[in-house]
């Protein structure tokens, strides 16, 4: 199972969610909402650091019993939240920073569509294509 | 700095869609600021590149097609001639860096010419060395086509200025 989310600010509403298989997709909501909280308490405890890669994956947020959730916030403090079955213990650490890195790209390659204005849902059949494909490889 | 380019022009056309509702007041518009563009760069391109005078249409349609699609956009399109009174040709573009970063066009702009601009640049720039000239999109891969492809027409010949001498 594997769910990932897009929330830009300030009002921290999702641009664009995802999950494998289809079903409690309203379970999934409320986890994200929930780590946003973890993500916004991760960043003000940063502080001032020096910005650079490694510091804009948040890592793991809270582990509980089924699942992993692992964030990621870019300088211009869009938030990628990732949800992980607990029971798929062959994602490592570097598979999810690849994987948060592949959705950075497509994203910035939404961002720079002329038609899309900033705040939308995102609807672009790439940005689906890519997703699906992070998905089936996960799975 | 060729990001900033294709940007800009993403987010002219973007205003263009804002500003005016239809979609061919948009082409039209797209169309004009090509032709102002092509009446001046038409003097930049001679002087760079030093071409010799061309002598047929499909010398011509080659010229713009190697030298100065090359030169300005950085990609050479493809060359057909599709009339036999030889002055109907098609410029074949398998990659345009315009469209770089747009996937497809809006559903509610359909029919819009993204660039446009071109047709209105070739246009402009033929006219100044007094070769009159229809320029459209024939094809185009934001509309689902696989290729695009721009159309020019040759609309009567080149002024002849030798006097016949008696």
């Amino acid at each position: 199972v594997l769910v990932s989310v897009i929330c830009s600010p300030p009002q921290n509403y999702p641009l664009y969610i995802r999950s494998v298989p289809t079903e409690n997709e309203l379970k999934f909501h409320y986890t994200v909402h929930t780590s946003l909280d973890v993500v916004d308490e991760k960043i003000s405890a940063m502080g001032k650091a020096l910005v650079d890669q490694r510091e804009l994956y948040l890592g793991l947020l809270y582990p509980t019993e089924d699942y992993k959730v692992y964030g990621y916030v870019t300088n211009s403090k869009v938030k990628f939240v990732m949800v992980v079955d607990s029971s798929n213990t062959a994602l490592r650490d570097n598979e999810i920073r690849s994987m948060f890195r592949k959705l950075h790209n497509s994203y910035t390659d939404i961002m720079c569509n002329p038609f899309y204005n900033p705040g939308d849902c995102i609807r672009s059949r790439a940005f689906d294509n890519m997703v699906n494909s992070m998905m089936m490889q996960v799975c | 700095s060729r990001e900033l380019f294709v940007l800009t022009y993403g987010a002219l056309v973007a205003q263009l869609c804002k500003d005016y509702e239809k979609d061919e007041d948009v082409n039209t518009c797209l169309d004009r600021m090509g032709y102002g563009i092509g009446v001046r760069l038409i003097d930049d391109f001679l002087a760079r590149s030093a071409v010799k005078k061309c002598r047929s249409y499909s010398e011509t349609a080659d010229m713009i097609a190697q030298v100065a699609f090359k030169m300005y956009l950085g990609v050479t399109p493809r060359v057909s001639c599709s009339s036999a009174a030889g002055n109907e040709f098609s410029l074949i573009l398998d990659k345009n860096p315009l469209v770089d970063f747009v996937e497809e066009l809006p559903a509610e702009r359909a029919s819009l010419c993204y660039c446009n601009l071109l047709c209105g640049v070739i246009r402009g720039a033929l006219e100044m060395v007094h070769l009159a000239a229809e320029v459209t999109f024939l094809q185009d891969r934001l509309k689902g086509d696989a290729v695009t492809e721009i159309g020019i027409t040759f609309l009567r010949k080149a002024e002849d200025r030798k006097h016949k001498r008696s």
